[in-house]
């Protein structure tokens, strides 16, 4: 799955984790922090874009990126064996 | 038959002040649509008059008052786990030991791990206890902490703001002996996972620094990691079906339920309403002290065990409680033991609940008052006359000279005196 389409995966639970947001336009360069995602909601939907895509990582190893577009990156690099 | 060691008797003091956590979040500014998901109320105070000596001995006497002089002289060690230690040689433990008439023959140490500092010392004593070098002796052991934060300094508050809402005190005391009366341990039933991390830390005396989401991801990897080595360690264990109760270490509840939202998807695929209806079983219980204590950091899985056994309903027959400390930095473990009804009638009767009752509910300018700071006895005073007027009405009516504070340092030794 290519960085894309990871981060529709990602927006995608964002909507699922935070209804508030499901008619929010939300893109590659927001920041979910930006967006009103709590610390725990954040980790929610890493975990449920892991699942979704198969990947079996720990969570330390996606700490750092500043937005959706750059965890997307991180998590396909991770990804790619 | 394996020897069945745990813990005897068991109490938890959770200060003399509280403060509503939603009040101060609004107070900072702070942006939190969802607040009630955090699953904080209020937390605990210290006034300057009150430091990790105090909190501990005051969780410490109700348990030392009930033993009889033949039980008292088989203390043989006091451990006290911490990471707000008041000096960097002495250990808390030796001001513990006159003030709770302890025997001479006795080991004192402390021991430090962040949050996981109080599973550190439990395991030291269950070990102590099984070797059977000193048949029938007990070990004290007892978390102490204290969040100072300190409003003088504002590059500080930078590095603290975001632990503040959570960041309580509170001390647990707990004597660990071969007659576990209150939580018998699984003998040779636990998990541990660690790594470098530098998720949270207490780089000054008076500050904390960290990183929210870094921390909450290397908890969960933790939870994750110590069950699975848990599970490894002991034959047909089920997060879902071993464990009747579960307690784990509480930054904040929220973080609790989202680390167990986790296993149970990581492990059995659960869907979401299964996952809420077994928070709501298993451990909402655990959350009933730590929600108006805030963090206790090294306490935190004691106070949640202790909420757990204290507020299920009445047992009838004994239950499995599954345990889960994490430590920032980062260390933890996952295992487990035993409560009986009898427990549970042991530990009502400590009544904790009443204890929090009591405490004085400080309106957010009385504890703005209090991080100014001036009156706080920093580390390394060498010198210092406590004043316990600082806030008249926080001052408890009805101790009977069973209460201690701090009150003077004279040439760096700490003073305590009871009320």
């Amino acid at each position: 799955m290519d960085s894309q389409a990871i981060s529709d995966v990602l927006i995608k639970m964002i909507r699922r984790t935070v209804p508030e947001l499901t008619d929010h336009p939300i893109s590659r360069d927001d920041a979910m922090a930006d967006l009103g995602v709590d610390s725990i909601e954040r980790s929610e939907i890493i975990i449920a874009t892991l699942e979704t895509i198969g990947l079996e990582v720990p969570m330390v190893q996606l700490h750092g990126p500043k937005n959706i577009g750059e965890l997307a990156d991180r998590i396909h690099a991770k990804q790619t064996p | 038959m394996q020897k069945r060691v745990g813990i005897e008797a068991m109490n938890l003091y959770g200060g003399i002040a509280s403060l509503d956590v939603l009040a101060l979040c609004r107070h900072r500014g702070l942006d939190m649509p969802r607040f009630e998901n955090l699953l904080m109320e209020e937390k605990t105070v210290a006034l300057p008059y009150e430091d990790p000596v105090s909190f501990a001995v005051n969780a410490a006497r109700p348990l030392i008052d009930q033993l009889s002089l033949e039980e008292l002289a088989r203390v043989e060690m006091v451990i006290t786990c911490t990471e707000s230690g008041i000096d960097f040689g002495k250990s808390l433990s030796t001001y513990l030991h006159p003030l709770l008439n302890l025997p001479s023959n006795c080991r004192l140490f402390e021991v430090k791990q962040a949050c996981y500092s109080g599973t550190v010392g439990v395991q030291m004593a269950v070990n102590f206890l099984l070797g059977q070098t000193s048949p029938g002796a007990k070990v004290l052991v007892v978390t102490t902490d204290i969040s100072r934060f300190a409003l003088a300094d504002p590059n500080a508050i930078q590095e603290w703001a975001y632990s503040e809402p959570s960041s309580g005190a509170g001390a647990v005391a707990m004597l660990l002996s071969d007659t576990p009366h209150i939580f018998a341990i699984d003998t040779g039933a636990y998990g541990n996972h660690a790594f470098e991390v530098m998720d949270t830390c207490r780089p000054g005396p008076d500050t904390e620094a960290g990183d929210a989401d870094l921390s909450l991801m290397a908890y969960l990897d933790c939870c994750d990691g110590a069950f699975k080595d848990y599970a490894r360690r002991v034959e047909g264990a089920d997060f879902r079906k071993t464990f009747d109760y579960l307690s784990f270490h509480t930054p904040f509840g929220g973080m609790v339920r989202g680390a167990h939202r986790h296993l149970m998807r990581k492990l059995f695929k659960a869907d979401p309403d299964e996952i809420d209806a077994d928070f709501e079983h298993r451990l909402r219980p655990s959350l009933a002290y730590g929600k108006r204590m805030g963090n206790s950091a090294g306490g935190s899985l004691y106070v949640a065990l202790a909420g757990t056994i204290n507020t299920t309903p009445p047992l009838t027959d004994p239950v499995r409680i599954g345990l889960f400390s994490y430590g920032s930095g980062c260390c933890s473990e996952f295992f487990s033991g035993t409560v009986t009804p009898d427990g549970q009638k042991r530990l009502q009767n400590m009544n904790i609940s009443g204890a929090l009752e009591r405490r004085y509910p400080l309106s957010i300018e009385q504890y703005e008052a209090l991080l100014l700071g001036d009156q706080v006895v920093r580390f390394g005073t060498k010198d210092a006359k406590l004043d316990c007027d600082i806030i008249p009405e926080v001052w408890p009516q009805s101790a009977d000279g069973k209460w201690l504070f701090l009150d003077a340092v004279e040439g760096y030794h700490r003073k305590y005196k009871w009320a």
